[in-house]
């Protein structure tokens, strides 16, 4: 029906449309039906995104047809001759240079859809919607209800934007967007000072991030002349055909290192990794749609987008894709550790969401097909579930009467049953657990990550009976030099046969390092998966199960929610439960994403298969998994063990003892000791004895101290104070920045102000003294008329002329 | 006698005592006597215009010179009008008194130090004396014999 | 001829400057005599005006007389000695009565020396041909304005010496400022005689009067012929008033009869100003 170029500019349009509407009509006209506009263009998004599907698809069975779409709504900027740039030898960069060194400036408003972006702007617009519908049942009778709708459109459009076009600039104004309308979001009751200064937080994180991405678009603009995906006349893009298809290449060695990681300091911002993490949490006090839309299914994964996006660019610097790995690994377990004492339900999913997040910036920092589609399949599936949970603590808060702290309710799976269904089969897809949809993207993820290990010790057994120069290759043993062209160029590929090439050469040191690392990481994947069941089954016990506590606020709202918050919560469940199984096994998604150009790239496409199904791995997990499960329902199901049991094991309690009894005193009075010392002053050596004796308690001390250390610095505190990163940042950032900020306002106020203010007394005080020659006394005026006058005829008579 | 000689010397007496008027209606505090060294100012220009009257042959100096007599009587009979009224609402003749149109925020101008008028010793007439001294009695003097 | 003054008394005092007894010469030369003339001058009356001290007022006075020695230094000479002696005496008179009126404190005999001045000035008409004007200072300045002034002085004066008889402002500036008129005027008349009276020693018939008139004023005088010291003063006078000044007679009747009327108006205020300050 609709031609897919029209789809592609529809999408977007519809939520801008609505915004717009609600922002004009809501305040008075529609008022409590504001969300009629946000919801009927959401679904009318969702409905196209599903027809632009549905029409690749179609495509895709043609033979031939281009793999991308696009679509050139406006040109936005157009210089010609806008700058010179210093003439240089033909380059493989392929920069157009004109004669004369001047070149143009044109950044046009291209929207572009191929796979990667039909799938994202699927799960973008699906969750949308029912979070949408969800907010009409949650914010009802909310003072701000109508700039909430706008919000929401606001958002979904700035989303849809990101996806769909296809120049780095746009890419960085729809990023900012995106932020402007989480800071909106976040600090939407901003009465609330906590939630002003979450909002705060959150803008100014992610801008730290944003540098990052800014530098690498600078960057990619120095090495590749252009900032387009696409291809253009003239101008090849940066993830056009030219480049992919090897003829052009990417540019790797140091320039290419610093934009991936660059590019990843902005996904980092983004998408809450460390060291940028430190919003998200705190980003909760936001409505919780908000959370469930924003902070867990669609902006945070912007930045996975970013990093699929550029997948070329990344794969010409193993190094990057290492460093993306490890912090994505990092991030998965340090998140899970600070998950697993918080007593706040949005909290724990918020840090889950950061450990999510980082399992898919694992994924990805395998640099292989199955890597990246894994990474991408976790994202699809876990917007599903997590904004399924989003969504249940809602429902939760919305009966508690918005208490959200875990140890003031408890037991309600009585007051919430469907609530209680749904978080259930949430939680079993967050802790992977076959057969729902969380477990065949773990799966898949922790599968590649193994994978990725395997295939570089295969590089190693295969390099090490062949040292130094072989036939077929000249692999030399130092690191890749610049400027190296990937892809079909033979100098630099991998001979590495049916495992395929994987970028420029490698030292053998490099090699052996990075397989340790990807084994570790993988390591880590698993014992993240175990920690992740373990608090999401704590969060569910804790909140559903043992005795049933109602707190006081809740009041007459501790009853099921109404349906408009329900029926999505229903269809997320179904989804959380369905979708990864029959994704997976149709091998649909998978089909589909590999159709995105920027996958096609040689070094990728032919580098560890997404293989068949890796039973031993799938089996692990899933052990991980029940055993947390299992665990978590010997301490939480029916009783709050923790206190007793972990507290005084992790908060270090056995240590009071030690600490607190007076070992010294003690080992003092026993008689040997006593003997000792009797004998030493009978030698005349007492002195020399009791210092003896004090350097041996003194060593004794030294040796007990690290413990002394784990009692007031005890793992429990570490995790409940999310490692004290925040104090951190607050010293190392937050102060120094605050007391620039208070000594550039005092020299605002003193120097500035004082000099204008000076300048303006200045008049003041000369009409001041001018006043004070009108004293009112006639003869005054009369000796002034007199002088005047004098002055005049003086002036006449002696230097006039005659 | 020279013609321009003249003219000098009464341009000179008409220049002093325009001058002196000038001064005294700048110095002297009193209304009326203001107003009468303006009157002084006058009466300098019109010695002036007599003279130029007579230097250059033109009667156009001696009418100016009635006029100006017509003007003065006039204005100093709206003058003392004027002094009057002054008078009654402010209760003196100074012209210090009047000191509303100064600035906002200034302060009112008040005489530092005003000389005492120096007492002049009060004279009592002198008589002559009457009546004729009493002889002395050394003895009477000496021993009264009453008290 | 278009030499600035200033310049041409700088010439002359620098042309003594520099030499032995320079400063006396210069003194002595008619620029430096008229400084001195106005400083002593204003010294002089500065030391009279109220506020001075008792015996300063005859040391003022002393000095104000110096002054106007050096002063007729500079003149020239009138010609006959009948005439010159005659100028001198009225001068005298007129001067040290104005000066009179300008420092006595109390009012009253501020008033009477101004009608000894009107006095001297009447003189001084009568001295130049003017009989009309003479004898009209006397019946109308003196006689009439001020007695009026006496009237106004008997009936708003206070008793004895008001405080602000005793005491002046600003004599200083005003002495200042006064001096400064003065040494203008001087140093007019003076570079008068020197730029336009070349030709101006030894006596002259009104005739020769007329052509040094005629010199400086343009021909229009010449034309007029006028002759104001014709002895049928009094006739030529009021031809003259009521043919060429007709409508300015007229004019100055009828603004004596608006001041008239104005200062009866002004004056029988007082009862409407009681009332409103009463209720106020």
């Amino acid at each position: 029906m609709f031609e897919p170029q029209t789809l592609l500019v529809l999408i977007p349009a519809l939520p801008l449309a609505a915004c717009l509407v609600t922002v004009v009509l809501g305040p008075h006209v529609l008022r409590d039906s504001s969300h009629w506009p946000t919801v009927l263009g959401l679904v009318g998004s969702l409905v196209l995104s599903l027809m632009l599907v549905a029409s690749w698809q179609q495509r895709l069975e043609v033979r031939g047809a281009p793999a991308e779409l696009l679509v050139t709504c406006w040109s936005w900027v157009d210089v010609a001759g806008a700058y010179r740039q210093a003439p240089a030898p033909p380059s493989p960069t392929g920069v157009a240079v004109q004669p004369g060194g001047l070149r143009d400036l044109r950044v046009d408003v291209v929207l572009r859809a191929d796979a990667l972006t039909a799938i994202m702007l699927v799960m973008v617009t699906f969750v949308s919607t029912l979070v949408g519908i969800y907010s009409i049942g949650y914010m009802r009778g909310d003072r701000g209800y109508w700039r909430f709708f706008a919000c929401i459109s606001l958002f979904v459009f700035s989303m849809t934007m990101l996806v769909s076009v296809s120049n780095f600039l746009l890419v960085y104004v729809f990023w900012e967007a995106v932020g402007v309308c989480s800071y909106l979001l976040i600090g939407f009751w901003y009465q609330k000072p906590e939630a002003a200064a979450a909002g705060k937080k959150a803008f100014l994180v992610n801008r730290v991030g944003d540098v990052g991405f800014a530098l690498a678009i600078f960057l990619i603009w120095i090495t590749y002349g252009t900032l387009n995906f696409h291809d253009s006349p003239g101008v090849d893009g940066v993830l056009g055909q030219a480049r992919l298809s090897g003829a052009l290449g990417y540019v790797g060695g140091g320039v290419g290192l610093a934009i991936c990681l660059c590019l990843l300091l902005g996904a980092c911002g983004k998408s809450a990794q460390f060291p940028l993490h430190v919003w998200l949490p705190d980003a909760m006090e936001g409505p919780t749609p908000v959370s469930a839309l924003i902070h867990a299914a669609t902006m945070v994964t912007a930045g996975v987008y970013l990093v699929t996006r550029c997948a070329p660019l990344f794969t010409v610097s193993p190094e990057a894709q290492l460093v993306v790995a490890s912090i994505g690994g990092f991030t998965a377990l340090l998140a899970a550790l600070m998950a697993l004492t918080q007593f706040d339900l949005k909290r724990i999913l918020a840090y889950s969401t950061i450990s999510q997040l980082g399992y898919m910036f694992l994924a990805l920092g395998t640099g292989t097909l199955a890597g990246i589609t894994a990474g991408m399949f976790h994202l699809f599936t876990h917007a599903f579930f997590k904004a399924l949970l989003f969504l249940g603590a809602g429902s939760v808060m919305h009966a508690m009467g918005h208490v959200i702290d875990m140890r003031r309710f408890g037991g309600l799976r009585r007051v919430l049953p469907v609530t209680h269904v749904t978080f259930a089969v949430g939680c079993l897809a967050l802790a992977g657990v076959f057969p729902l949809s969380g477990f065949w993207s773990k799966d898949a993820i922790l599968a590649s990550v193994h994978e990725r290990a395997h295939q570089l010790d295969h590089e190693l057994a295969h390099r090490q009976p062949q040292p130094g120069a072989a036939a077929g290759h000249t692999t030399p043993d130092r690191p890749a030099s610049d400027r190296v062209v990937a892809g079909v160029d033979s100098h630099a590929r991998w001979d590495a046969g049916r495992e395929g090439g994987s970028g420029p050469a490698l030292s053998t040191g490099q090699l052996r390092q990075h397989a340790r690392v990807y084994r570790g990481l993988y390591w880590v994947g698993l014992g993240t998966a175990f920690l992740t069941a373990i608090y999401t089954f704590r969060a569910f016990f804790l909140t559903f199960y043992g005795r049933e506590r109602i707190p006081h606020e809740a009041g007459e709202h501790a009853h099921e929610s109404p349906r408009s918050m329900v029926i999505p919560l229903v269809i997320l469940a179904v989804g959380a439960a369905v979708v990864g199984g029959w994704l997976t096994g149709t091998g649909g998604f998978a089909r589909l994403l590999a159709e995105t150009p920027s996958l096609t790239l040689a070094t990728i496409r032919e580098s560890a298969g997404a293989g068949g199904f890796h039973y031993d791995i799938a089996v692990a997990s899933s052990v991980a998994a029940l055993v947390g499960i299992g665990l978590a329902a010997f301490l939480y199901l029916g009783h709050d063990r923790e206190i007793e049991l972990l507290t005084w094991l992790l908060d270090g309690r056995w240590l009071k003892g030690l600490a607190e009894r007076p070992w010294g005193a003690r080992l003092a009075g026993m008689p040997l000791v006593a003997a000792i010392r009797r004998g030493a002053d009978a030698a005349g050596l007492g002195s020399l004895a009791r210092l003896l004796g004090n350097l041996v308690l003194l060593l004794i001390l030294l040796l007990i101290s690290p413990l002394l250390i784990g009692y007031y610095v005890s793992p429990y505190r570490l995790s409940r104070d999310k490692f004290f990163l925040d104090e951190i940042y607050a010293v190392l950032v937050v102060w120094p920045l605050r007391a620039t900020a208070a000594v550039c306002d005092a020299a605002d106020r003193w120097l500035v102000d004082g000099l204008v203010n000076v300048l303006g007394r200045i008049p003041v005080w000369a009409g001041g003294l001018m006043r004070a020659l009108q004293m009112g006394l006639v003869p005054f005026y009369g000796l002034a008329m007199l002088l005047g006058i004098l002055t005049l005829i003086a002036a006449r008579v002696l230097w006039g002329a005659g | 006698m020279s013609e321009l000689a003249l003219l000098q010397n009464y341009l000179l007496i008409g220049a002093l005592l325009f001058g002196l008027g000038l001064t005294g209606f700048l110095v002297r505090r009193n209304l009326i006597v203001m107003f009468l060294c303006a009157e002084m100012m006058l009466q300098g220009i019109s010695v002036s215009l007599v003279a130029w009257g007579r230097y250059h042959d033109d009667w156009g100096g001696q009418m100016l010179v009635v006029f100006i007599l017509a003007v003065a009587a006039c204005e100093a009979g709206i003058a003392l009008a004027l002094i009057l009224m002054l008078r009654q609402r402010s209760g003196s003749l100074d012209i210090v008194a009047w000191q509303q149109l100064r600035e906002e925020g200034q302060a009112r101008y008040v005489d530092r130090e005003v000389p005492e008028e120096r007492e002049e010793p009060p004279q009592w007439p002198r008589l002559t004396p009457a009546g004729i001294e009493p002889p002395w009695d050394p003895d009477e003097a000496l021993h009264r014999s009453h008290v | 001829m278009n030499q600035p003054l200033l310049l041409l008394w700088a010439e002359e005092a620098s042309r003594w400057a520099g030499r032995a007894g320079g400063a006396w010469h210069f003194l002595v030369s008619p620029g430096g005599r008229a400084t001195a003339a106005a400083l002593v001058g204003a010294a002089g009356i500065w030391w009279m005006l109220p506020g001075g001290r008792r015996l300063g007022r005859w040391f003022g006075c002393g000095l104000a007389a110096a002054g106007l020695v050096i002063l007729a230094s500079l003149l020239p000479g009138l010609g006959s000695p009948l005439a010159q002696t005659g100028f001198w005496l009225v001068a005298g008179l007129t001067l040290a009565a104005a000066a009179a009126t300008v420092c006595t404190k109390n009012p009253v005999y501020c008033a009477i020396w101004l009608a000894v001045t009107l006095l001297g000035t009447a003189g001084l008409f009568l001295l130049q041909g003017a009989q009309f004007l003479g004898v009209a200072t006397v019946v109308v300045y003196a006689g009439a304005i001020v007695v009026t002034f006496l009237f106004i002085l008997m009936l708003a004066q206070p008793a004895g010496h008001a405080y602000y008889d005793r005491i002046s402002w600003g004599r200083v500036p005003a002495a200042l400022a006064a001096l400064t008129a003065l040494a203008l005027v001087v140093t007019t008349v003076h570079a008068v005689a020197l730029l336009g009276g070349a030709a101006a020693a030894g006596p002259r018939t009104p005739a020769e009067g007329l052509d040094a008139g005629a010199r400086i004023a343009g021909p229009t005088a010449l034309a007029r012929g006028e002759d104001v010291l014709h002895p049928d003063h009094m006739a030529r006078l009021g031809g003259q008033l009521f043919s060429r000044h007709l409508i300015a007679v007229e004019v100055a009747g009828t603004m004596l009869l608006v001041a008239l009327v104005g200062a009866i108006s002004i004056a029988s205020q007082p009862s409407r100003g009681r009332e409103g300050m009463g209720t106020r």
